[in-house]
């Protein structure tokens, strides 16, 4: 019964205020304001994904819309109110899209091929051997390639080396990174953020100041 | 694999670029509708909430959705006009 009231009472509410929202989004859900809820994040949406998708957006976007709003109606204890409902809501439709397209885009694509083509390009194997100094290259240039390289071999982990090589060596796309490596975003970037931290300070300790380095290249 | 100066000169870039307290992605994303609403209002990211923005500069993926949720932002208040 007391459902039944609260139903009714928030039958003609136009949710303005986040007050309103959580309420109504709170169980007893209140089937109106999840049907505005989802209109609203199908039109923002629709212009903010369409240059991903190439066909049927109108599907994907209400599939999208849907399963961000189950994650929505999940959460909602979780929201803090510092912003409007409908933003945070949106927040978390926009990774709910985007996140699905990464997947698409490296779903046909097996680890396999995503591995380097032999060992010889994983990093920690990496050598700058003087017979592979290309004429062009300066002796200056190759000796600061060899101190990287050595302090990417002594410095960083094996997971370490390996994404660096497979995010900055062969330039593949975090997505691709995070499966080949069978991780999530946060951790490889937490992976990488402590190699680049390493590397850094063994620059400054061996007295190597970066921006000569960059200068001299 | 022959590094090339280009990838050097980002491996570089990339680690004088590190600084000691920089948050991850899930971090980031706590933080990201907030952040919307504030350069939607006017406000600087980078004086607004500097970390999140530090991070911005330096992941692409939480780049790329951070501008969509603001690209759908705008839509909607566009269509309440």
């Amino acid at each position: 019964m007391i459902n039944w009231f609260k139903r009714r009472r928030n039958k003609n509410t136009s949710y303005d205020t986040n007050e309103e929202w959580v309420e109504a989004l709170s169980p007893p859900v209140d089937e109106q304001a999840v049907d505005v809820l989802r209109k609203k994040l199908i039109q923002g949406l629709k212009p903010a994904l369409h240059k991903y998708v190439d066909r049927e957006l109108d599907q994907f976007v209400e599939d999208v819309a849907q399963d961000a709003l189950l994650k929505v109606l999940d959460n909602i204890d979780s929201f803090r109110g510092e912003s409007k409902l409908t933003t945070w809501a949106m927040k978390i439709a926009v990774r709910e899209g985007l996140t699905e397209l990464r997947l698409k885009r490296y779903d046909d694509i097996s680890i396999e091929d995503l591995k380097p083509e032999d060992g010889s390009r994983e990093v920690f194997s990496l050598t700058v051997a003087s017979d592979e100094t290309s004429p062009d290259r300066s002796l200056h240039e190759s000796q600061l390639i060899d101190k990287v390289m050595q302090i990417i071999n002594e410095e960083l982990t094996d997971k370490q080396k390996k994404a660096i090589n497979a995010l900055m060596i062969q330039g593949l796309p975090i997505p691709a990174v995070v499966k080949l490596m069978d991780t999530n975003r946060n951790a490889l970037y937490k992976l990488v953020h402590d190699a680049r931290l390493k590397i850094k300070n063994k620059l400054e300790l061996e007295g190597i100041d970066p921006d000569k380095m960059l200068d001299k290249l | 694999m022959e590094l090339t100066t280009d990838i050097l000169k980002n491996l570089i870039k990339s680690a004088q670029m590190a600084i000691e307290h920089e948050i991850g992605c899930d971090e980031c994303f706590d933080e990201l509708h907030e952040l919307a609403e504030m350069e939607l209002a006017g406000k600087s990211p980078a004086e607004a909430m500097p970390l999140v923005k530090d991070h911005l500069d330096k992941c692409g993926s939480c780049r790329e959705e951070y501008k969509a949720l603001l690209e759908a932002l705008q839509n909607i208040e566009n269509g309440q006009k």
